[in-house]
């Protein structure tokens, strides 16, 4: 899916143009690519927010700049509460493109009635494919993952045409048994660790 | 058992402020949920496994808890009714030294719900104003 944003140009660049631009209810973005000069674009905060919710890659950007864009870098505050800044990159839709996209679990994984549980180790993949047809997630289909199974990276389905990056025999997940509650051990006096040259220094001591 | 290191250079360390927000530790990574201090301090070894079990026992079988801080800092105390000086106290317990964003704990393998459920139950344990939060879209 394609989102739509309503850009305006910034005429002012630097720390103090950006934050009244965010002051603003905007988000500071710069639009780059295809040997054309550089353009730093505003865009409604509203807008962005909902194209990072949905997951979207790929924009079309209209108003003051009308071209497609994917969405290459988006910068947080530190408390992830709101998005600092866009990096757009203009492309065409027969362009390939890489991106980092989320993987998304799909079904009831016969494992977990079997008394496991699903441990998913990796959450993103590295994929390449034509812009035109970039997904927004990869799915995962864990209907048929039973007890001590897993799925690797060359196990995934992928759209035509399209191509991972990321190494094949990475572990995406796998279905482990449930390990057993551990025994609260009773500790009496609490130790205190062990001293970092101290040892070393007792034991030449002793010689 | 409360966390602690195993080896350490110095028994004792110097307070030291905290100050800035964090900028490593800020996002989740492990889990799908997080549970983020908006606030700076320390939290105590025995807080965390405070947390832990509130935790576990929630979701106990389903999904996978994971903490993300470590109390790697020794704070002393003189004991009561003992008269200035005689230099610094012994060490009494172990902390946590927590920026605000850093994301304490994380669970995965359990719905939006049930995480949130848990959350605010291990909430309850922390010393600091906290949220929830989700993974950040890639």
């Amino acid at each position: 899916m394609t989102d739509v944003l309503e850009v305006t140009v910034r005429e002012n660049v630097g720390s103090h143009a950006a934050k009244r631009v965010r002051g603003a209810g905007a988000v500071p973005a710069v639009l780059y690519g295809h040997n054309q000069p550089n353009v730093h674009l505003a865009v409604p905060a509203d807008q962005v927010d909902a194209a990072i919710r949905h997951g979207t890659k790929m924009v079309e950007l209209q108003g003051a700049v009308r071209d497609t864009a994917l969405i290459r870098e988006v910068q947080w505050d530190a408390l992830g509460f709101e998005i600092l800044h866009l990096d757009l990159t203009r492309v065409s839709a027969t362009e390939t493109v890489r991106v980092i996209l989320p993987l998304e679990l799909r079904g009831e994984a016969p494992g977990a009635k079997e008394g496991g549980i699903i441990e998913q180790q990796l959450h993103e993949v590295e994929f390449e494919c034509a812009a035109a047809a970039l997904p927004e997630k990869l799915e995962v289909n864990v209907n048929h993952l039973h007890l001590d199974q897993e799925i690797r990276v060359s196990d995934l389905v992928l759209p035509e045409g399209a191509k991972v990056l990321t190494d094949p025999d990475e572990l995406v997940l796998h279905c482990v048994p449930t390990a057993p509650v551990a025994e609260e051990e009773e500790v009496g006096e609490a130790a205190e660790p062990e001293l970092i040259g101290r040892r070393e220094e007792a034991e030449e001591e002793a010689e | 058992m409360a966390l602690m290191p195993k080896r350490v250079k110095h028994r004792k360390s110097q307070r030291r402020r905290i100050k800035g927000n964090a900028t490593r530790g800020n996002r989740v990574v492990f889990g799908d949920f997080g549970l983020q201090a908006l606030q700076g301090g320390w939290i105590k070894a025995q807080t965390i496994e405070a947390g832990r079990i509130a935790a576990q026992q929630y979701v106990r079988g389903e999904g996978r808890l994971y903490i993300r801080i470590f109390p790697h800092k020794s704070v002393t105390s003189t004991p009561l009714e003992t008269r200035m000086g005689k230099g610094k106290g012994e060490p009494d317990f172990w902390a946590a030294v927590v920026k605000p964003g850093t994301i304490l704990y994380e669970l995965s393998g359990v719905t939006e719900a049930q995480a949130r459920v848990c959350f605010a139950r291990l909430a309850h344990k922390m010393p600091l104003p906290v949220r929830f939060v989700k993974r950040r879209p890639a």
